[in-house]
């Protein structure tokens, strides 16, 4: 086992490969408030990637109602429960608790389960149940007294990853260009211990070809300068793909940088893993914290209140306003107070997106076709 | 080995038994080989080498729940073939693959230089060995077909695979998902990156359920290019009866030498206990003596 630093979780720990981040690494940010589980993103990828036989029970992409969704069933709750002990020091932000890789059974590599094929029967059980029962004669108050939310989920493109660190035959690499993890079509002997080891069950095996696939992160896209399928294809705008900087040089007119590593609005999914995963959540801010905090660790209670005030915050608001408004890459942006303005690699204007948008009243006759203008409902 | 020899041997076996050694397999010479026929009378006039086999707990992945103890093993040879009859307890048929479906498996191993005995975990670097792996599944799929996603859930259903032409279907007649096999288009493999990227695991058409390869140490099992062995497995009242058979001189580089006296090694697995690749049962070189 080699010491790795996890920023993520404030310290270093064990991994089985050195430390090598990506010359790059991909990240996305997504808005858990703004997501309304469409699955537009889900079948964007399936359609693209995962609708050959052998990946009928695939997803790479999946929303799911939290909080009892998942997809595969309980991929979360299984390991929680088999990972103890998973606590943060709230006051420095540190975890410590162990990870992934440090509390592991004899004769394993990586602390995992393995789903069954049940598992993956039901990719949307629990779809749009709430966390409580609504008693007779409730009504709205202003307070949400009971709650659920949907989480978007893909491959996170961990820099240290779970199912690489699994594979006993290194058939898994992190491409030192963009950080997209990959398993060799061509090496893979379809062991499946990347399944049982990814701790967000994102590795999938297919029953055909009898090797393991995952999301592939649209690299043919990402090559080219484009946003993943997932990403252009979401009609809430909910989601940005970036790259994100080394934790140590963030860069303000980055705006995954800007949102991850400057205002820390967007957190990752279960840091305490430690894969120290590349998708950031912007927390949902009516669910109860307790929750949250288990989900996204520690650094809740500010990503709420920071969200809250975005409006107040002209530079983080303008990036939350790219997202959505282009298919290209953003790889760095600035406002004007009216504008946000995004660049593609080159420095070229590859979106500009107003701060209020304008409004246009049009008369309720039209001289034109000499007709009334009617809403229809 | 002298014709008449072997006649002693072969009667001697007729009569009192199989002989039973330990620490060596001894291949004996018979006047045809039985690539298929696990019952076939020649097999018995073999010694049976009772092999003990030990759970894989050397590196990670291990095998934490041991399930096959021994492995008997049998080997005779015959015009410029030399076959193994490999046969273990196994109270369940596992021959099928799912996420969470293993299949039963067993191999041997030769070394490339029989007088440097490598690692008898698959070698090591700079030092080669040559591994014949037999699958239950690549069985089934010689004997009964590709198995397929409608094999493992005869009741599932797909509208439609991207730019696969379903056949038309009259009123009335249920329509039939379409096997793997009667995809064959690039547009159509597209969508099944195993078989497009030629990965030696996906493959349609195998003609034999067994595969050779190569490695040098754990994680290094890589496909011979030329395949030359040949196999073919029963399983009957609890019991794997497998042959592997390869040829006794081969000019593949690649296949190790049989030389008077070299090494084997074996490993066996248990889908049941989702045995897969490191989990394993394994069993350290014992002298291979071809008479």
């Amino acid at each position: 086992m080699a010491e790795v630093y996890n920023w993520q979780l404030k310290r270093k720990m064990e991994f089985p490969y050195e430390e090598s981040r990506p010359q790059r690494q991909i990240a996305y940010v997504f808005d858990t408030n703004k997501c309304i589980a469409c699955q537009t993103c889900t079948v964007a990828c399936k359609t693209t990637w995962t609708s050959g036989k052998g990946q009928e029970n695939m997803f790479w992409n999946n929303v799911e109602t939290k909080p009892y969704g998942g997809y595969p069933q309980q991929w979360d709750l299984n390991l929680l429960r088999q990972l103890n002990g998973q606590k943060w020091n709230k006051a420095s932000e540190t975890y410590e608790g162990k990870t992934i890789f440090e509390d592991v059974p004899e004769g394993e590599t990586v602390n995992g389960w393995r789903p069954k094929e049940r598992d993956y029967a039901y990719p949307n059980m629990g779809e749009d149940e709430c966390a409580g029962i609504v008693e007779k004669g409730a009504f709205f108050t202003g307070i949400h007294s009971i709650w659920m939310f949907y989480l978007a989920r893909i491959c996170n493109h961990c820099t240290f990853p779970g199912c690489l660190a699994a594979c006993p035959r290194k058939a898994i690499y992190k491409r030192p260009e963009d950080g997209i993890v990959l398993i060799d079509q061509s090496r893979c002997r379809g062991y499946r211990e990347c399944v049982k080891a990814c701790p967000y069950k994102k590795t999938f095996f297919n029953m055909v070809t009898r090797v393991s696939e995952k999301c592939i992160g649209c690299y043919p896209l990402v090559e080219k300068g484009e946003q993943p399928r997932c990403v252009q294809t979401c009609i809430g705008k909910i989601r940005m793909q970036g790259f994100i900087s080394r934790h140590d040089q963030p860069r303000r007119d980055n705006p995954i940088d800007q949102i991850v590593r400057i205002k820390k609005l967007a957190l990752p999914l279960y840091p305490q893993y430690g894969t120290e995963p590349n998708v950031y959540y912007v927390p949902p801010i009516h669910v109860p914290r307790e929750f949250l905090y288990q989900l996204f660790g520690p650094g809740v209670d500010n990503a709420i209140e920071t969200y809250r005030n975005i409006r107040d915050d002209k530079e983080l608001l303008a990036a939350f306003l790219l997202f959505g408004n282009s298919p290209k890459i953003i790889h760095s942006y600035k406002t004007d107070g009216s504008y946000a303005i995004g660049y593609d690699e080159k420095g070229n204007v590859v979106t500009r997106v107003p701060f209020t948008e304008p409004i246009y009243v049009r008369p309720y006759y039209d001289d034109k076709v000499k007709s009334f203008r009617h809403n229809t409902p | 080995m002298p014709l008449a020899a072997a006649a002693v041997i072969f009667s001697g076996c007729q009569k009192a038994g199989p002989q039973f050694i330990e620490n060596e397999v001894v291949s004996v010479a018979v006047k045809e080989i039985p690539f298929r026929d696990v019952n076939s009378q020649l097999w018995s006039s073999a010694p049976v080498t009772r092999v003990k086999m030990l759970p894989q707990n050397v590196i990670p992945p291990h095998n934490t729940h041991p399930s096959i103890d021994e492995v008997q093993v049998r080997s005779v040879h015959a015009s410029g073939w030399i076959a193994f009859l490999l046969e273990w307890n196994d109270s369940t048929r596992n021959a099928i693959v799912d996420a969470d479906r293993f299949v039963d498996q067993v191999a041997i191993q030769l070394p490339l230089d029989p007088k440097n005995p490598q690692n008898y975990m698959m070698g090591n670097k700079g030092g080669r060995v040559h591994i014949i792996h037999w699958k239950a599944i690549w069985q089934d799929d010689i004997e009964l077909g590709y198995r397929d996603v409608q094999h493992a859930h005869p009741n599932y259903w797909v509208d439609m695979y991207h730019f696969h032409e379903q056949p038309l279907y009259a009123e009335g007649e249920f329509p039939q998902e379409p096997y793997t096999e009667q995809f064959k288009t690039p547009e159509e493999l597209n969508y099944m990156p195993g078989l497009y990227a030629r990965n030696p695991v996906s493959v349609l058409n195998r003609t034999e359920p067994v595969e050779e390869a190569m490695a040098e140490g754990f994680g290094t099992f890589t496909t011979h290019p030329k395949q030359n062995a040949r196999g073919w497995g029963k399983w009957e009242n609890g019991k794997w009866r497998v042959i592997i058979a390869r040829p006794l001189i081969s000019d593949d580089a690649n296949d190790a030498p049989l030389a008077d006296t070299t090494s084997i090694a074996f490993a066996v697995w248990n889908g049941e206990f989702q045995n897969v690749g490191a989990r394993k049962h394994y069993a350290p070189w014992m002298n291979l003596i071809v008479k």
